[in-house]
């Protein structure tokens, strides 16, 4: 019992001293990431926060790991584990908020970086990645209100919190507008962004709950539905892809799902992506050059981190006219003539 | 004269204990030595089948190990995994003696853990010498109350405890959801299923952060210990006790001696739920800090595991809930070290059951372990 | 056809079942084998029948060793058993029981149940069974219930019939009967093997009696030459006393006064109807029936563990119509369940938990909540001592008791104390001879205390020989009284009593 005492303090102070030092060189630098519950084939953020721990694996030379969480109980233990084992670690979600920061503030001298969450204050050790998905999710709207026949689209999400509301909000917003600009009545189903209430699955996990909420509203008149809770999509797609696209089409969140979800990318009308890799690998860079601080990263239509993805194969039934104004919105989003969110 | 002498000569000859049986120490050290071991090897044929290298198994079981029990830290990991279960399991073992299958500590661990919580927010102002025993006991009330009402419908009209404990379990799920968005409850600012979060006087303290920031194991170990002296005194020491396991080994012998078989059902969950629901207290005030939704994390349903695996027996039921502890804060020392999936233990978790529920398989596997002849009833 | 055993050993971990038995059994001739229960016979009847192989020792039929590996083998080599508990399916007709699982098929696998119900008809004459094949089981009565596994057995072409205790379920004039059917079976040519623990029919029906006991034979006799009591001193390995040894009959006050008591069956079917009866102070009141008719519930609903549905139970000049099994135990009130088994013992606990299984509440065993183990543990060893529960120690697990034992630890619980009253129902089925003395003679001590005392049994010679008054129970009533004020009480009569036969 002593000796092991003494060997993990030992640890511990050896560990915290290479931390403490200076820049470590590319191959010697382990970047680490912690999942939500979806783990880390969810085809969504905590994969899209992964591929930007292997783009920097591929391009800078670094060490990736990862720890899956099963249940809410395993988010600080799994931080703790990773402690003075990694030179970054990178947590995913807004769920693992209040883990990392009691890990952050425990521990000074560890960097961390946090998808989908910003402190405020803000932590000295800990960098926030956000994005303004509803500058996506406006055009995801503004096209689905130009596309939908039946005069309906649809939306759920999977818990009632920021990061995921905020697609329900942009989208909203962007068929709105399109009925401004058009003169038509296209409705949202499953979001009222006056109330803050909608369709939840309450979680982030089960396929059934994400077919069963597309038929619903599929039976309520929606002919495209935006899934907004990760892998829950995915049996939403499949829903789609059992009726026939023409019936009803899915908008991808996080990840361009035609390609992540290659058997059934056809259903597909486009995704709002989240660029999280681009932001993660960003993060991994400073901390590297060592011009890593806490704060918050924004990702945006103006740099990249979020956007719409290609159309693909809907490239075609898109009328031509719809793209135009489409590019036209976008730049007027990133120019501030369309002021998207609240 | 004589004869009185031999009677009490045989009274005394009555009176003495056998030594242990061989069959005693084989059902109870060698197959579930066995059944660890079995695991452990098809947990590595798993591995290898999922196209794992031989040295990346041998890296995951060091990991494995060392994950557990090699360091401070695995130490206070293994039994902070380990308390909830122990607690929770000690509460399905009460239910196993007294012949009630309780399923339903997945929904006691939640409606304690929230009465717990709300009574942790709640009361500021408080010393910690009359809040944390107040959220506690608020903890241990919630879980009593939910479990009873299996056990008054059990008693009241015989519809089974498996069926009740379940729906139990579904419309606590619900419950907690409904309940976290409650203004009352519900974290100021926040639009998601969270509570406030537990005040420091209603904390379970911390052990060992003088040695380390990091290390998560709290007082609730002591709580956890003293149920399970509690729940031995209780089975085995008390007229309760005698109720509940002849009520478990045989009901209609316990009718016609003159129990009340009603009320021990009652209070057999009520006692079984107080256990979870202190195991739901312990995870909000000692792990967590708040309520979420699903912060039970499935360790109801890890209890019953750990329940059958411990025999019913409180003293195995620590040493189950040990090795469960064990298999989780080892099985992330795993994912760290070996990047082997989290999946895996799951499939040794399962494989361990499996072979305790199934002694005769480990028998055929290890015959060598055993004594010839399985020991069988005469006649 | 002869079947030779020789030298069957049988083991179970360390427990000898069956140690080095020679036994023949010949075509055309009943043999007993007589024993205690635990003494090895059935062990003994399931090698023979192929559920057991033989550890030492091998089976000879007609001079050819035979290996059975499964009870299917003994099954083709013509050897049947019928259990003591049957295997029918109630909802199905007699044709249809007897061919289960080796349904005779026409073209395309069709059941053929024309050609069973023939075949049974043939059997029935043979025999003179007179079953009709096309009867429901449910609607038999017992003793043609067992003409049903007869003949299962003779459908299957069995050349020998091991009977194992036939007669226990059976009335007095259904046991005559089904001697009847033992006789003719002997006179086909059939070999017969008749397990029993009562002397009596052993002697009337077997043509050569063998005695086990401790898993050997130690003895043999031939009815005619040897006596009941010889046989009885074989069985076990003393000599034993059949007379019930009592004082004259003086009964004091009533203690158990029962006025128009009614009680009804889970599925709210009367079985006990309008029931009047009393037991007075220092008596032994006997119920002699058929099983079935409503005995159980009767002793159920005395002791409490049973709702009355009409009627008033006094004891003692006080109303204990709704008392609870509890407060009737302490009120002096003591009862010997007729299972034991199932509800008179509880086989995982040890035998002194056992012995405080309804007085562990009681002061000299506990203090508020907690267990005083030491008083168990005491008062269990000398309660073991005195009414001789034979075990290697009070930490043994009831359930490896004897049935005898078990019975005895279930007297000591009940009678070691201060009782007034003692319900027994069937205190001593399936007892060996040697326990029913005993017990017997502590039931006769209750009484000779000056306790009340109601047994209900279906055996009629316990009822005969211990009993001062006899009440015949049919379909829920009392339909006649024996000795005391009533009748003489005459076997011949109580059994056409218990039949329904009004006299």
């Amino acid at each position: 019992m002593k000796r092991s005492l003494k060997t993990w303090l030992a640890a511990t102070l050896l560990a915290t001293s290479t931390l403490t030092g200076f820049g470590a060189a590319a191959a010697d630098f382990t970047a680490c990431e912690v999942t939500d519950t979806g783990g880390i084939d969810d085809n969504s953020f905590n994969q899209t926060a992964w591929k930007g721990v292997q783009d920097a694996q591929a391009k800078l030379g670094i060490k990736g790991r990862y720890l899956e969480s099963q249940a809410e109980t395993d988010y600080t233990a799994n931080i703790n584990s990773l402690l003075g084992q990694c030179d970054l670690i990178i947590t995913v979600g807004f769920l693992l908020g209040d883990a990392t920061k009691a890990a952050a503030e425990a521990n000074p001298n560890q960097k961390f970086s946090i998808v989908d969450y910003a402190y405020d204050p803000v932590l000295p050790n800990v960098a926030g990645q956000v994005y303004a998905t509803d500058q996506a999710a406006f055009l995801a709207g503004y096209l689905a209100a130009g596309m939908t026949k039946s005069g309906s689209l649809g939306v759920f999400g999977g818990i009632n919190i920021p990061p995921v509301t905020i697609f329900m909000d942009g989208f909203h917003q962007g068929a709105e507008y399109y009925n401004k600009q058009k003169g038509t009545k296209v409705k949202v189903l499953g979001w009222d962004p006056a109330k803050r209430e909608g369709l939840f699955t309450n979680n982030f996990d089960s396929l059934d709950d994400g077919r069963a909420f597309a038929q619903n509203l599929y039976d309520e008149g929606a002919d495209i539905v935006l899934p907004v809770a990760g892998p829950v999509g995915l049996g939403s797609a499949a829903l789609a892809n059992e009726l026939g696209v023409d019936k009803l089409k899915i908008i991808g969140v996080d990840a361009d799902l035609y390609l992540t979800d290659p058997e059934r990318k056809h259903v597909y009308l486009t995704s709002i992506m989240k660029r999280m890799d681009a932001t993660v690998m960003e993060v991994i860079d400073s901390a590297m050059k060592g011009t890593f601080k806490g704060g918050v990263v924004v990702g945006s239509l103006s740099n990249g981190g979020v956007d719409l993805a290609p159309l693909h194969d809907m490239e075609t039934m898109v009328p031509d006219e719809l793209k135009k104004e489409l590019a036209t919105i976008r730049q007027q989003i990133i120019d501030g003539t369309i002021k998207v969110g609240n | 004269m004589s004869e009185q002498g031999e009677t009490a000569t045989l009274t005394a000859r009555l009176l003495e204990r056998a030594a242990p049986k061989r069959a005693d120490f084989e059902d109870l050290v060698i197959v579930p030595v066995f059944a660890v071991v079995v695991a452990l090897i098809l947990g590595g044929v798993a591995m290898l089948a999922t196209n794992v290298d031989l040295e990346t198994i041998g890296r995951s079981y060091v990991a494995l190990a060392y994950g557990s029990i090699g360091s401070i830290n695995a130490l206070s990991e293994t039994i902070t995994a380990a308390t909830p279960l122990i607690l929770a399991g000690l509460g399905v073992a009460l239910g196993f003696r007294a012949g009630l299958f309780n399923i339903g500590a997945e929904g006691q661990i939640l409606m304690g853990g929230m009465a717990a919580v709300v009574v942790g927010f709640s009361f500021t102002g408080l010393p910690m010498l009359v809040h944390l025993p107040l959220a506690l006991l608020a903890g241990i009330v919630a879980g009593a109350l939910y479990a009873a009402i299996a056990g008054w419908i059990r008693a009241a009209t015989g519809a089974h405890e498996v069926i009740l404990t379940i729906m139990l379990n579904m419309i606590s799920y619900r419950l907690v959801d409904y309940m976290l968005r409650m203004p009352a409850i519900q974290r100021p600012g926040r639009s998601d299923p969270i509570s406030s979060s537990v005040l420091p006087t209603a904390e379970l303290p911390r052990l060992l952060e003088w040695l380390g920031p990091n290390l998560r194991l709290h007082s609730g170990v002591f709580l956890m210990l003293a149920a399970v002296l509690f729940v031995y005194w209780l089975l085995f020491r008390s007229t309760i006790g005698f109720e509940f396991r002849a009520s478990g080994e045989s009901p209609e012998a316990a009718r016609f001696a003159g129990m009340r078989s009603g009320l021990i059902i009652v209070l057999v969950m009520a006692l079984g739920g107080a256990f979870a629901g202190l195991a739901g207290a312990n995870q909000v005030l000692g792990v967590l800090g708040r309520a979420s939704s699903g912060f039970s994390a499935g360790i109801g349903f890890d209890a019953l595991a750990v329940a059958l695996l411990g025999r019913s027996h409180p003293f195995g039921v620590v040493i189950a809930g040990l090795l469960f502890g064990a298999l989780e804060a080892g099985g992330r020392q795993m994912q760290v070290d070996a990047g082997v999936s989290i999946d895996l233990i799951g499939i040794i978790q399962s494989l361990i059951i499996l072979f305790i529920a199934a002694p005769l398989v480990v028998r055929a596997l290890f015959p060598w372990g055993f004594r010839k002849g399985a020991p069988a009833s005469k006649e | 056809m002869e079947i030779e055993l020789r030298g069957i050993t049988k083991r179970f971990g360390e427990v000898v079942a069956n140690s080095d038995v020679n036994l023949t059994i010949r075509a055309g001739e009943v043999l007993g084998l007589l024993g205690e229960n635990g003494a090895g016979k059935s062990t003994l009847m399931n090698v023979l029948s192929g559920l057991y192989r033989p550890d030492g020792g091998e089976i000879l039929i007609d001079g050819k060793p035979v290996q059975f590996r499964g009870p299917g083998d003994a099954i083709r080599a013509g050897i049947g058993m019928v259990h003591q508990h049957f295997m029918l399916v109630p909802v199905f007709t007699v044709a249809e029981n007897v061919v289960l699982g080796v349904e005779p098929t026409g073209p395309v696998d069709f059941l053929d149940l024309k050609k069973a119900r023939a075949q049974v008809r043939e059997i029935n004459e043979t025999y003179g069974l007179e079953v009709d094949p096309d009867e429901y089981i449910e609607n038999l009565p017992v003793g043609v219930q067992q003409r049903v596994e007869i003949i299962k057995v003779l459908f299957r072409s069995a050349n020998a019939i091991i009977f194992d205790e036939p007669t226990a379920v059976l009335t007095p004039q259904e046991v005559t009967e089904f001697f009847a059917i033992v006789k003719s079976l002997r006179s086909a040519g059939k070999a017969i093997v008749f397990i029993t623990h009562k002397l009596h029919e052993i002697l009337e029906v077997a043509d050569r009696i063998s005695v086990l006991r401790e898993g050997r034979i130690v003895g043999e006799g031939v009815p005619g030459k040897t006596t009941d009591l010889e046989l009885a001193e074989m069985m076990v390995g003393r000599p034993v006393s059949f007379k019930v040894d009592k004082t004259p009959f003086s009964p004091g006050p009533v203690l158990l006064d029962v006025q128009h008591l009614t009680v009804l069956r889970e599925n709210d079917a009367v079985a006990v109807n309008d029931l009047t009866l009393n037991v007075r102070a220092g008596e032994i009141v006997g119920i002699a029936g058929v099983q079935g008719n409503g005995q159980s519930e009767l002793v159920e609903a005395l002791a409490g563990v049973r709702r009355v549905a009409g009627g008033s139970v006094m004891f003692q000049g006080k109303d204990i119509t709704g008392a609870s099994a509890r407060d009737r135990h302490r009120l002096g009130m003591a009862h010997i369940p007729e299972d034991r088994q199932r509800t008179g013992i509880i086989a995982a606990f040890t035998v002194a938990e056992n012995m405080v299984l309804d007085t562990y509440y009681d002061s000299r065993f506990s203090r508020g909540l907690a267990m005083d183990w030491q008083a168990v543990n005491q008062n269990s060893a000398a309660a073991a001592a005195a009414f001789d529960v034979r075990t290697p120690s009070i930490f043994e697990k009831a359930g490896h008791l004897s049935g005898g034992n078990q019975q005895k630890l279930v007297v000591a619980r009940e009678l070691n104390r201060d009782t007034k009253l003692l319900i027994a129902s069937q205190p001593t089925r399936g007892l060996d001879v040697g326990s029913i003395e005993y017990i017997h003679k502590r039931i006769v001590d209750a009484r000779e205390e000056g306790d009340g005392i109601l047994i209900v049994s279906s055996e009629l010679d316990e009822i005969m020989s211990l009993c001062d008054r006899i009440l015949v129970m049919f379909k829920g009533r009392i339909v006649a009284e024996f000795g005391a004020a009533g009748r003489p009480a005459n076997k011949n009569d109580i059994g056409l009593a218990m039949a329904g036969v009004a006299a």
